[in-house]
């Protein structure tokens, strides 16, 4: 068992890739972040060698009373250590000096953090390009971003660990940072300050893309929720703009104009469920329709207690908001 | 007394406080038990269901969260009153039980107070009504909140005096000349 | 007999010329007498006139709830002046029997007087020929009474108008109706608001060139604003022009020339909001409407936009809280100026507008001068809606100065309210420097008589829900005394020296119009329901009564069918300020009537409800 324990940490170690990864380099900041890392990962390791080596020779080579040549070494030593040391603070406060110093650029990103979802606003000079979604973020690789956060209710943290560094989000008080994509890919956000019995369910999608691809996305965004085709959406068109749905959740160009739940004007086509809980498909849109206490206890929404034929048109107009 | 004796009283004593902290997120009774406002038509007989959510500091801060959702607070603020009447004073239009003010939610009153039926769930209509009489004091004071919110930074509630100061009579004409 | 009829006529009408020639002499004899006793140091080189043409006024009635077209509330009865003022004697009394804000401005036509009450607004013809002004006839219209619930800040009545035989007034569930005047029959009922979205009615409809000219409330509900223009003879809609939304729903076209280029371009009540939130954005038309009959123009103003929570609707919120001037006949927009771009307190702009000819820097302009809620006297030229000047006359924290070159206010970045954050002393707070109840001008003195508020307030961002049929805020606020302690003020304002010539401090807060006469006495009432008379010129108080509650109304003067000078008011506190205690709520609570009791706990001790109309008059 015990020969087992590197083989587990081995194991563990293998999961911190992908999405989710503090060492991921996507972003400025991350991929300075990596090499300070990676700096010091080096220097300590050739010093860990130097001290197991000098462990050994000493070892091997011991006898009664000091010498004047292990005394010079060991000022020597003990030099070579204080100027290491000092490059390695210096090297640290140069990257924090330089992390969220990018640049500004002119796209701001305002997240409200709620318990236990993201209220996300892209603002533009001109107000009616004011883009609002909740639980995802699409941002242009390369480009410096600069992120306004607040809180509407407990002190949550904003951290996409392949991007950049944490930032809290503190009721009453307006932080900011600014982050720089570099690398074009899929990656998730996480909630870094305990926030409530929901906290490790409160995370968000990254999508970094090229610019292109962002200001195509930023202008379907600003286009109303598609209408409603087949009988069975209709259906439930009906039903989640004039009932329970309308009052707290905002569909643009419907009557649903609740404000103090997500955004569902383009639902389907985000990638994930109840603030990055689950994957987006029609069985947990379902089950969190129809309970969304018990896929994410604890959370605002309510059970409506909908009847099955209730639940399958608004299951299928949700489906609808691409 | 023995000291088991006295560790078993006092396990009695926290367990006594746990139903006013349960918290239930699917609300209770269960959405699918059926409609709740049957027995909120005869006041005689009140709702047994009652009793769990204003009596329930869980029911009463998820009543409080709407009551701001819900722009209960656009009307009667923080219980003051403004284009409705005050919640936090001893009087009572349309009655004071829980069935009362969830009668009053759902199906508003002939006088502005709008309807909130298919607007919000069961549930979340008797945890209004929860937050609503615990505003002029009418839930156990174990379960009120014993700080206030935001702007009003009066008593706490679990301080304040149920009875609002009584306006005076309408003085008599009087007429002076300088 | 064919023969005999011109003779009587001939004779007829040399009677009616000599009896005028010698009323005129006694009127002017007087006026001038008064003037001279009560002479003064403030007497300027320069005078402010009533715009000519706007200020004809039917001699000894009054009409509309401004008196004139020109929004002076000036009388130009002079019996009654500042040597007699001090013997006024209650001449009758009328109580409507309802105990809400009493805001309405009575009528005097022919030898009857017109009255409103608060919902249900109830219409009462009061008889002036006989002593005991016996009820001629009462009309019920019979609102919708969930209308109560979404008045924002109590069921009020601003006042009716006349014309041509006919009274025209509003219900709070928003029916437009013709009364005739004689009878109080019905002539034609129009619904012009949709109570399930907000929208009520309590604005005092304005009659001119053939159109009653109604707006709507509802600007803390999410309601879009529009002022509506029915034809005065068949109540038809002759045009709606809305306050939010594309340039075809607001009546702009190729006439709309705003003085500064950020009113300037296409669609900008969709372009200056995000997404549809114009769709609510408020922007109500609940206050006065000037009318210019030589430029053919109405101005009136547009209320904040909605919700007061400024975050939520980033950028200009065109067209709300601003000035707009229209084309009576076709409503087609002639200018606008925008007092509060991107209004962060509700500063609506819906105050009164006076519109007068005076000097300034040399020239003659033809101006309209309101007295803004953000505190600033505005002097705009009503042709091309230049701002001329702003200067402050109310406490000011919230606002460094009104840049005359983009006609942009300028805001002190330590007052902006945050979201979850009190940002603390905001002055004026949010019913501004000075609420709905409106100035009188005279021309005598040239001076301005504004009734205003000494309020500020903290001010804390919530998030607002859009729940149609609710209110749609998302703040927190609470209101207290501005500097000095006391809450309501009295200044006359001399707006060729753009300067106070008097102010008169009141502890209460001022929510009743002024009344100027040309006796050189102004009229006003105060929340503890003194009724007070003061020198024109000076200031000093002449004369006060004290009536059974507290004055929210509009007082005005009218010679009675037995030939004496009357001054009538109603009291019956109410309003927004009132409404404490003509809702009985409770003041415990700061953030009660969206925080405006918490400045005045102390209300209860010095009025009750009331609802009674005061008619005074010199002892025979």
């Amino acid at each position: 068992m015990r020969k087992l324990r590197p083989l587990l940490a081995c194991l563990a170690l293998s999961g911190c890739h992908g999405r989710q990864v503090m060492l991921g380099a996507a972003g400025r900041d991350g991929s300075m972040f990596a090499n300070l890392w990676l700096v010091f990962l080096i220097v300590t390791l050739v010093f860990y060698a130097l001290v197991l080596i000098g462990l050994v020779w000493a070892i091997l080579r011991r006898r009664e009373g000091g010498e004047p040549a292990t005394r010079t070494g060991l000022l020597v030593w003990v030099g070579v250590i204080s100027v290491t040391l000092a490059g390695l603070s210096i090297a640290s406060w140069l990257v924090d000096r330089n992390m969220n110093r990018a640049p500004f650029t002119g796209l701001t990103v305002e997240i409200t953090g709620h318990q236990w979802w993201w209220d996300v606003r892209y603002t533009s000079a001109d107000p009616s390009q004011t883009l609002r979604t909740s639980n995802q973020l699409h941002l242009p690789a390369g480009m410096p971003v600069r992120v306004i956060l607040k809180s509407a209710d407990v002190i949550h943290s904003f951290w996409i660990p392949n991007i950049s560094g944490k930032q809290d989000l503190i009721p009453g008080r307006t932080n900011d940072i600014v982050i720089t994509p570099e690398k074009v890919g899929l990656y998730r956000s996480q909630c870094a300050e305990y926030c409530g019995l929901e906290h490790a369910h409160m995370a968000f999608d990254v999508t970094v893309e090229p610019l292109a691809d962002f200001e195509k996305w930023w202008a379907q965004g600003l286009l109303p929720a598609r209408a409603p085709v087949t009988p069975l959406q209709k259906a439930g068109y009906a039903y989640v703009t004039t009932r329970e749905c309308s009052t707290c959740h905002n569909i643009a160009g419907t009557p649903a104009t609740g404000q103090v739940a997500p955004d569902l004007t383009h639902l389907a086509s985000r990638l994930s469920l109840g603030a990055g809980t689950y994957p987006m498909n029609s069985g947990h849109l379902a089950a969190w329709v129809a309970d969304p206490q018990s896929a994410k206890p604890g959370n605002k929404m309510p059970v409506i207690g909908l009847e099955p034929d209730q639940l399958n048109a608004v299951v299928s107009y949700l489906e609808s908001l691409k | 007394m023995s000291s088991p004796c006295r560790a078993s009283l006092l396990a009695l004593v926290l367990l006594a406080g746990c139903d006013e902290q349960a918290r239930d997120p699917r609300g209770h009774p269960l959405p699918e038990t059926g409609p709740l406002l049957s027995a909120a038509m005869n006041p005689a007989r009140p709702d047994p269901r009652a009793v769990d959510y204003y009596k329930n500091a869980f029911e009463v801060s998820q009543g409080q969260q709407l009551f701001q959702w819900m722009n209960c607070s656009g009307c009667h603020s923080n219980g003051g009153g403004g284009m409705g009447p005050a919640l936090s004073d001893t009087k009572w239009r349309y009655g004071s039980s829980m069935a009362d003010i969830v009668q009053t939610i759902a199906n508003g009153r002939p006088n502005g107070m709008p309807s909130f039926s298919g607007k919000l769930t069961q549930a979340e209509m008797w945890q209004l009504a929860a937050y609503v009489r615990s505003l002029s004091q009418h839930v156990p004071q174990s379960i009120r909140s014993g700080r206030t919110e935001g702007l009003s930074v009066g008593e706490p509630s679990t301080l304040r005096d149920p009875h609002p100061p009584r306006a005076v009579t309408p003085k008599q004409d009087e007429a002076s000349v300088e | 007999m064919a023969q005999r009829w011109p003779k009587l006529v001939l004779l007829v009408a040399v009677g009616l010329v000599v009896a005028a020639l010698v009323a005129f002499l006694i009127i002017r004899g007087t006026g001038e007498r008064a003037a001279e006793a009560a002479r003064t140091p403030y007497e300027q080189p320069a005078l402010a006139k009533t715009a000519a043409g706007a200020g004809a006024h039917p001699a000894g009635q009054w009409y509309i709830p401004a008196g004139d077209y020109a929004s002076t509330r000036f009388s130009d009865l002079a019996d009654i002046n500042t040597q007699n003022v001090g013997q006024l004697k209650p001449a009758f009394t009328f109580d409507t029997g309802y105990l809400k804000g009493h805001e309405a401005a009575p009528l005097v036509v022919g030898s009857t007087m017109y009255l409103v009450t608060p919902y249900p607004n109830v219409v009462y013809a009061l008889d002036l020929t006989k002593p005991d002004r016996p009820v001629k006839w009462s009309f019920n219209p019979h609102p919708n009474p969930k209308s109560q619930g979404i008045a924002c800040c109590d069921v009020v009545d601003r006042g009716m108008s006349y014309d041509n035989g006919r009274l025209f007034m509003v219900t709070l569930d928003g029916q437009v109706i013709a009364l005739d005047a004689n009878s109080g029959a019905q002539v034609w009922r129009t619904p012009v608001a949709d109570i399930s979205k907000g929208e009520t009615v309590t604005m005092a409809p304005l009659v001119a060139a053939g159109k009653v000219l109604v707006g709507d409330s509802g600007g803390e509900l999410g309601v879009r604003g529009s002022l509506k223009a029915l034809d005065e003879g068949s109540g038809k809609v002759v045009w709606k022009a809305y306050s939010t939304g594309p340039d075809k729903d607001v009546l702009i076209g190729p006439n709309f020339h705003p003085y500064y280029p950020s009113d300037q371009g296409k669609d900008l009540g969709v372009k200056s909001w995000p997404g549809e939130a114009w769709k609510q954005g408020g922007g109500t038309i609940w206050g006065w409407i000037s009318y210019d009959p030589e430029l053919h123009m109405i101005y009136y103003g547009t209320s904040n936009p909605g919700p007061w929570d400024a975050e939520d609707r980033p950028g200009d919120d065109k067209w709300t809280a601003g000035i707009f001037a229209r084309d009576i006949d076709t409503g087609q927009a002639r200018w606008f100026y925008q007092t509060a771009p991107h209004d962060l307190y509700d500063h609506d702009a819906i105050n009164e507008m006076i519109l007068l000819d005076m000097p300034v820097n040399g020239t003659m302009r033809k101006v309209l001068v309101q007295p803004g809620r953000t505190g600033f006297m505005y002097v705009i030229d009503r042709v091309t809606g230049q701002v001329l000047s702003a200067d402050p006359y109310a406490s000011m924290t919230a606002y460094t100065g009104v840049d005359l070159k983009t006609g942009r206010i300028q805001h002190n970045p330590a007052e902006v309210p945050q979201s979850g954050r009190v940002t603390r002393g905001i002055c004026p707070a949010a019913p501004g420097g000075k609420d709905w109840n409106p100035s009188a001008f005279s021309p005598r003195t040239g001076l301005l008589y504004v009734p205003h508020l000494n309020l500020c307030m903290d001010h804390v961002y919530t998030g607002a829900n859009y729940i149609s049929g609710t209110p749609f805020l998302g703040v927190e606020s609470k209101m207290y005394a501005g500097p000095g302690g006391y809450r309501g003020e009295m200044t006359a304002w001399d707006p060729v020296r753009r300067k106070p010539a008097w102010q008169i401090r009141e502890n209460l807060p001022l929510w009743s119009g002024a009344l100027a006469t040309a006796g050189d006495v102004v009229f006003y009432g105060t929340l503890d329901g003194w009724f007070k008379a003061v020198d024109a010129r000076s200031g000093k108080l002449l004369w006060k009564y004290r009536t059974e509650s507290g004055i929210v109304g509009q007082p005005i003067s009218y010679r009675g069918p037995d030939g004496r000078q009357y001054i009538a008011i109603y009291s019956g506190v109410g309003g927004w300020v009132g409404g404490l205690v003509s809702g009985g709520f409770d003041p415990r609570d700061p953030t009660a009537g969206l925080g405006i009791f918490n400045a005045v706990p102390d209300l209860a001790k010095y009025t009750g409800r009331g609802g009674r109309l005061y008619v005074f008059a010199l002892p025979r």
